[in-house]
Parts: C-alpha cells; structure tokens; sequence
C-alpha cells in the first residue's frame, strides 16, 4: 500500500514572528479597544417620569393580582379586581390619556425609542469598522501565506475553513492560510477576553450576535406597543378569573399532612 | 448561623450587628479603597466585584446602628468614590447618614427640607422617596407619612417594602381593615411568604378582638385567621408564630364555641366545624411544646428560634396547662 507522501513545505520561521504574532495582537488589542469605546459610548438608560412609571407598574400589579389571586380571600379579590378593571378601563393610569385611541407612534419616528435604535447603531457600527479595516489590512499585506501547519490531521472539508485565499487543490488542510487565522481570532478570543476584561465585556461579537437573535426582553414595554391596548386586555384577563382561594380548607390539609 | 455582611442587616439582633460592626476596622483595611477604571490596572488586579460594594453598604447601615459613625463615614466615602454623587442609592445612604448625625428635631427638619428639594428635580427617586417617608415617621409625623406613603404607591404599586411599611403605620394607628389591605398587598407580590401569612393572621385576629369590633365581624376574622396560620405552617413546618397564632385562636373558638353564630354570607371564609378545631388545638399544642422542648435543649436544628417567642410559647402552654386542670378539678 502506498502512503501517502507527507506534505512538506520550507516556510521562513520570520512568518511566525512577522504574521502569526502580529494578527493575534492586533485582533486581541482591537477586542480590548471596543470594550472600552462600548463603555464610553454607552448613555445611561433613559429616566421615566413618574407617569411612565405608573403605567407599567400597574400593569404589572394587575398581572399580579391575576396571577396570584389565591392568596386572597373572595372578598378581598373581589374590591381589588373592581378597583383595577374600573381604572384600567377609564384610563385613569395612563400617561397621557387625551392620546387614547390614537394608533401608536411609529417606533421609527418616535424620538423616545430613537435612543434605543442609536445604541444598536452604535454597537453594530464599533463591530463592522473594525473588522473591516482588519480584514483589508490583512487581504492587502498577508494574503496567500500559509503560515502554520497545525499539529493534528483534518479531512478535505475544512479545506475551505483554513486555507482561505490559497488556491491550491492539493495542498493538506493542515496547512493554515493567514486570513483564516484571522477567522479562527474572531472566534476564538472569547475566553482571551472574558480573561481579560471579565465575563460581561462588550468585546466579543459573538455573546452580541446571541443577544441580538435572543428573545427580545422588555417586549412588555417597548416602543410600539399601546399601553391602552394593554391595560384594557389585562382587565378583561382579571375579568374572566374564577376565584378559588388556597385558604379553602386549608385546615383539613393541614390535619391530613402534618403529624407530630 | 454567623451574621454576613453580604445580606443586609435589618433582622439581626442588636448583638449581631454590634459583632459586624466591630469587624469594621478589618474589613476597611483589608478592602481596596477603590477599584481603578483604567484599563492597564484593569488587566492585571483583581477586578472588582459587587460584592465588595455591598459589603460596604451593609457594613454602614450595621456601623450606624451600633454608633459607629466613623467607620460609617469611611463606608459612604468609599462608595461614593465609586458611584458618584448622584447616584440614587447613594443619595439615600447619604441623607441616612446626615439623618445619624443631626443631634435634635431641628436638624431633621433640615435634612428633611433636603430632601423634598431632591425630590422636586426629580420625583422617581425611589430610594430618597422612601428615606423621606421613614424622617417624617421618625418625627412622629404619622399622617404626613402615611399620605406621602399613598402617593408612593399610586404610581408604583409594585413596591412589597412600601405596601409592608404602610400596614405598619395603619397598625400603629389601629385601622386595622387599611393594615390587612396593605398587607395583602405584600401577599400579591410574595404568594409564598409564610411570615406575611402569618403577619396577616396576626392583624386579623386583633383586628378581632379589638374592642368595637361587632360579632359578624369578629366571626369573620376569627375564621380567616385560622386559616391564614393555617396556611403559613403549611408553607413552612415548625413555623413558631403560626403554630402560636393557631393556639391562641382554636383557644379562644374552643372557649366561646356556645355562642357562635350562623354565617349566612356565601363569599366569608366560615369558621371549621368544632372537631377540626380541637383537632387544630391538639396539634399546635403538642408542636408547640415539641418547638419548646427541643429549642430549649438545644438540640441541632432547632436553635433558630427567636428566646422571646420561645418564652411566649411555654406560657401559652403554661396557662392552656392551668386552665385544663382547673376544669379538671
């Protein structure tokens, strides 16, 4: 049987000092900058006045007492469901009750939520600027080197991953071309950074990338959604409740669970 | 267990807090001062933690309990080298320390005047809110609070600290409906706290025996008493108050059982039928002195109990013991 030939290929170990090096720092050190451009250019999130404030937190009393209504006696449930829908219903938490009815301002246009549209702009943009300077200065200074052989055998399919800008067919995919370690940096730093500047940095683009495609949080609160609309759903939802209380005959479960 | 500085240190007892506070030299040079922002130190020191700031506030509120104003001030510095000025929390921290340091009314009012000037920039400062409402309670200004306290929870009624402190001033006061209302409140937001259960079960039954209270009334919160002590030592076994509460009710049930009236409202809790509460009696008699025997002795496990309600334990029994043989005879 014939083995196959083992590749060999005389590189300059100046490579390693010269391209290897160098794209590390660099991506490592731009990591640690967009950290600190995140933290400077973060606003402080946005006071609410006192009617916001009264807006959502009775909104989220009503989902309270709907949640945990058995803890209160009939009656009791009772005044507090009479009180919540009739407010819910006259509008009396709303921020600006002259506005009911009215469809909801656009979220793009709206200058309340245009903070949070900024501060996306903001992160994508210290993303994007970045990683395309690098990348230029990668394609236009190192591209085509293979710069290292990594120490461990790989099938024809990561051809494609490693040996970015080589166009040899035959060459192993052991060998690894400069912008795929380029690649491999953006990727890989993670645990460098969260090292370095601790578990909840702004550097790696990955844990932003997850926030992004996450389920969006504040959802309850945010732009484009009617308060009124809301709050109106809210009170039919305590509408509809059948009380039963955890009190009923709680003596006999008592007697039944609790032996001395 | 050993108190820590990383809870906050409201329920200790006053030895406790005098133990935290005597630790306060240690913790103040053993700590780091402040924590530097730029970004070289950054990378090679510790990074900072939240703990270490609220160790700093827990170890302040305990300093000033025990006097220790000195130590106290250092806290505060510290976290406002951190935090800033501004910074909500430390506002509050702030003007509980001027608060410690005025020597008499007049200066309270002063700080209380700071206050309402802060407020009137900006009226969702939560924390500076609520300092105010405890001057104004600690001047003896009961209503000035409890309308301040209203206003509060109009527009955050979500607030379970508020809610528990108004049932405090309505108790105080003896409007003892507003108090339970308040604290059912608390039972909204926290379903499962057995402490509130009990708590309300307390209210209810003073509300009960408060002179003036008529008879449908007295039924009523006899009944939902029980039941709410019920609940609370089904939430948490071997809880102390609850059982007390149960004794002290099927007690008094057994005692006037001749007189009890029908209830004809269908949305009242009814009172249990008089075997169940002998039954109920039975039990919070033989875990009550159960509590009381294996908490006297020491045992592991059952050295949690609070002395004093210990002692009111064993004289509820002591007194049930009385009356049993007096019968007897």
């Amino acid at each position: 049987m014939a083995q196959v030939p083992v590749q060999t290929i005389h590189r300059d170990p100046q490579l390693f000092y010269w391209i290897l090096l160098p794209i590390t720092l660099v991506m490592i050190l731009t990591g640690v900058l967009r950290h600190y451009a995140t933290v400077l250019m973060a606003t402080a999130p946005k006071k609410l006045d006192q009617k916001t404030h009264r807006e959502q937190r009775s909104l989220l009393h009503g989902i309270n007492v709907r949640g945990n209504f058995h803890v209160l006696s009939e009656r009791s449930f009772n005044t507090r469901r009479d009180a919540l829908t009739t407010d819910y219903e006259s509008g009396a938490y709303l921020k600006d009750p002259e506005r009911r009815g009215q469809a909801p301002p656009n979220p793009m246009t709206d200058p309340s939520s245009m903070d949070g549209m900024m501060g996306m702009m903001k992160n994508q943009m210290a993303m994007i600027v970045p990683n395309t300077l690098i990348m230029s200065w990668i394609n236009a200074f190192f591209s085509g080197y293979v710069i290292m052989k990594l120490p461990f055998p790989l099938t024809i399919k990561f051809k494609s991953m490693l040996q970015a800008g080589v166009a040899t067919k035959d060459m192993d995919p052991r060998w690894m071309s400069s912008i795929s370690w380029y690649f491999l940096c953006i990727f890989g730093l993670q645990s460098v950074f969260n090292f370095l500047l601790g578990s909840d940095n702004a550097a790696s683009q990955m844990a932003q990338q997850m926030g992004q495609m996450g389920p969006a949080t504040g959802q309850l609160f945010g732009p484009g959604v009617d308060p009124d609309k809301q709050l109106l759903a809210e009170a039919e939802n305590l509408a509809v409740i059948e009380h039963y209380s955890v009190l009923d005959n709680v003596e006999q479960r008592l007697l039944e669970g609790i032996r001395v | 267990m050993a108190p820590s500085l990383l809870h906050p240190p409201s329920q200790l007892s006053p030895s406790a807090a005098l133990q935290l506070s005597q630790q306060a030299p240690v913790v103040l040079r053993d700590s780091p001062s402040t924590v530097s922002s730029s970004p070289l130190t950054a990378l090679f020191s510790a990074s900072e933690t939240a703990d270490l700031w609220i160790k700093y506030e827990n170890l302040l509120l305990s300093c000033l309990r025990t006097g220790d104003e000195r130590a106290a001030h250092q806290c505060l510095e510290r976290l406002v080298a951190r935090f800033g000025d501004d910074n909500e929390r430390i506002m509050a921290l702030k003007g509980l320390l001027k608060e410690a340091d005025a020597q008499n009314n007049d200066e309270l009012e002063v700080v209380l005047k700071e206050y309402d000037q802060i407020l009137s920039e900006n009226d969702t400062n939560i924390p500076i809110t609520k300092r105010r409402i405890a001057l104004l309670r600690s001047l003896g200004r009961v209503s000035d609070a409890v309308s301040s306290l209203v206003q509060f929870l109009k527009f955050s009624p979500t607030d379970a600290e508020a809610w528990s402190e108004l049932a405090d001033l309505y108790l105080a006061q003896g409007m003892y409906p507003q108090a339970i209302y308040a604290m059912e409140e608390v039972l909204v937001l926290a379903p499962n706290a057995w402490n509130i259960h009990a708590r309300i079960g307390e209210m209810q039954y003073m509300a009960a025996t408060a002179p003036g209270a008529g008879s449908p009334s007295y039924q009523k919160y006899l009944a939902e008493a029980l039941k709410r002590f019920s609940r609370s030592i089904e939430l948490c076994d071997d809880y102390l108050r609850g059982y007390y509460g149960l004794k002290l009710i099927t007690t008094k049930l057994i005692r006037d059982l001749t007189k009890a009236a029908k209830q004809t409202d269908e949305t009242e809790f009814t009172l249990p039928d008089p075997t169940t509460v002998e039954r109920l009696n039975e039990l919070a008699t033989a875990k009550l002195s159960e509590i009381v025997r294996r908490s006297t002795a020491q045992e592991p496990g059952w050295r949690g109990y609070d002395k004093l309600e210990v002692a009111a334990a064993r004289e509820i029994l002591s007194e049930d013991a009385s009356a049993a043989s007096r019968t007897e005879r």
